[in-house]
């Protein structure tokens, strides 16, 4: 006599490939990447690392000497390890800012730059203290020829503003192309390209 | 034939000044530039991550690339003519860096791919074990509970209404 009826035999069959199929999709889905969105997220903070406080005493204009402090960040998400670079410019009211449309870069000035790998889910934080060291003001207008950044000296070249009004400092985030071999203007995902990029207004004053 | 002559010149200058200009453009480019080892460095470190390098993996090879970038950085800064020799040092210093990151992501990909499969298949394996073991569970509930309810049927007391 066999232990097994033949009905249930066929039960067990039935109930063996059920489980065989539900537990082999469970690996599929455990074993198989994620599609998930690519992105950057660029930012400035203020002096005490919050949305807040970007000026001291929460006055816009800046005079020779007078120190800021912000922090800038980045944060990858693109999945993969990111090559990025964080563009300083300097710009006033007339340049064009970045186009992010056409994703084109502001033509402004660039003051510096900051680099680093980053891994995939990593913020790249760090701080960014300025201060202006050589502005020169005639006929109703101010030229900003030097800044000092993170305690190093950059010259800036023709840019000037009406009475020192409305200079803005530009933030733009590249992205190292492996293709190119050259940093891109933000970054392509889905064969679409995207910028992240910042600004912050600040007027430039004689001393107080 | 004097005014053919100053169109040569004028055009000999606007070429002159393209050529300089253009040699401008790339002198600034060279001082700016990025060793061409770190764009093979990325490629080599992307695809060992994506053969499924794990995080902290990932992070040493990272931490060796900023390294080298922040060398390569220095170097770009030493322009004068005493510093050549320091600047030829830094440099050879960051490609043995981006060689070393190269060799060693090559070899975690090798590993993490090897990895990668072993795991795959270990999964598909264990959900065949895991439907195995199933089967059986409800097999055995299956008898356990034919049996219980035998039991109950032989426990019945037949009264008369």
């Amino acid at each position: 006599m066999s232990l097994i009826s033949s009905q249930n035999k066929r039960t067990l069959i039935m109930v063996f490939i059920t489980l065989l199929v539900v537990f082999e999709m469970i690996a599929y889905v455990a074993t198989t990447p994620r599609p998930r969105e690519q992105f950057f997220q660029l930012y400035v903070l203020g002096s005490k690392r919050m949305a807040a406080d970007y000026y001291p005493n929460n006055d816009t204009d800046i005079s020779r000497g007078e120190t800021v402090s912000w922090y800038l960040g980045a944060t990858n998400s693109m999945g993969n390890i990111q090559f990025a670079e964080v563009r300083v410019k300097l710009g006033n009211q007339t340049i064009n800012p970045p186009n992010d449309q056409l994703a084109l870069p502001s033509p402004a000035p660039l003051v510096t730059e900051f680099k680093r790998f980053t891994q995939d889910n990593e913020t790249w934080e760090f701080p960014f203290v300025w201060r202006l060291t050589n502005v020169r003001f005639a006929n109703n207008s101010a030229q900003i020829l030097e800044f000092e950044i993170n305690d190093e000296t950059f010259q800036v070249v023709d840019c000037s503003a009406r009475s020192g009004y409305n200079f803005r400092l530009i933030f733009e985030l590249w992205t190292w192309d492996t293709g190119m071999g050259a940093f891109q203007f933000g970054w392509v995902t889905g064969g679409d390209h995207r910028v992240a990029w910042l600004q912050i207004w600040f007027n430039a004053t004689q001393a107080r | 034939m004097r005014s053919s002559r100053k169109i040569l010149i004028l055009t000999i200058a606007v070429l002159l000044i393209l050529v300089a200009a253009h040699s401008n453009n790339s002198a600034y480019l060279r001082a700016d530039e990025i060793q061409p080892g770190f764009n093979q460095a990325i490629m080599q470190v992307r695809l060992a991550e994506s053969a499924g390098a794990t995080q902290s993996e990932i992070t040493e090879l990272l931490t060796t690339l900023n390294k080298a970038l922040e060398l390569n950085e220095q170097a770009l800064k030493l322009t004068s003519p005493n510093d050549v020799q320091r600047r030829a040092e830094l440099l050879t210093q960051v490609n043995v860096m981006l060689n070393d990151v190269q060799t060693r992501a090559s070899a975690l990909q090798t590993v993490a791919s090897q990895r990668t499969r072993t795991n795959t298949v270990l999964a598909y394996v264990y959900g065949g074990l895991a439907a195995a073991v199933g089967t059986f569970a409800y097999a055995f509930l299956l008898a356990f509970y034919r049996r219980y309810r035998i039991k109950r049927t032989f426990q019945m007391k037949v009264t008369a209404k």
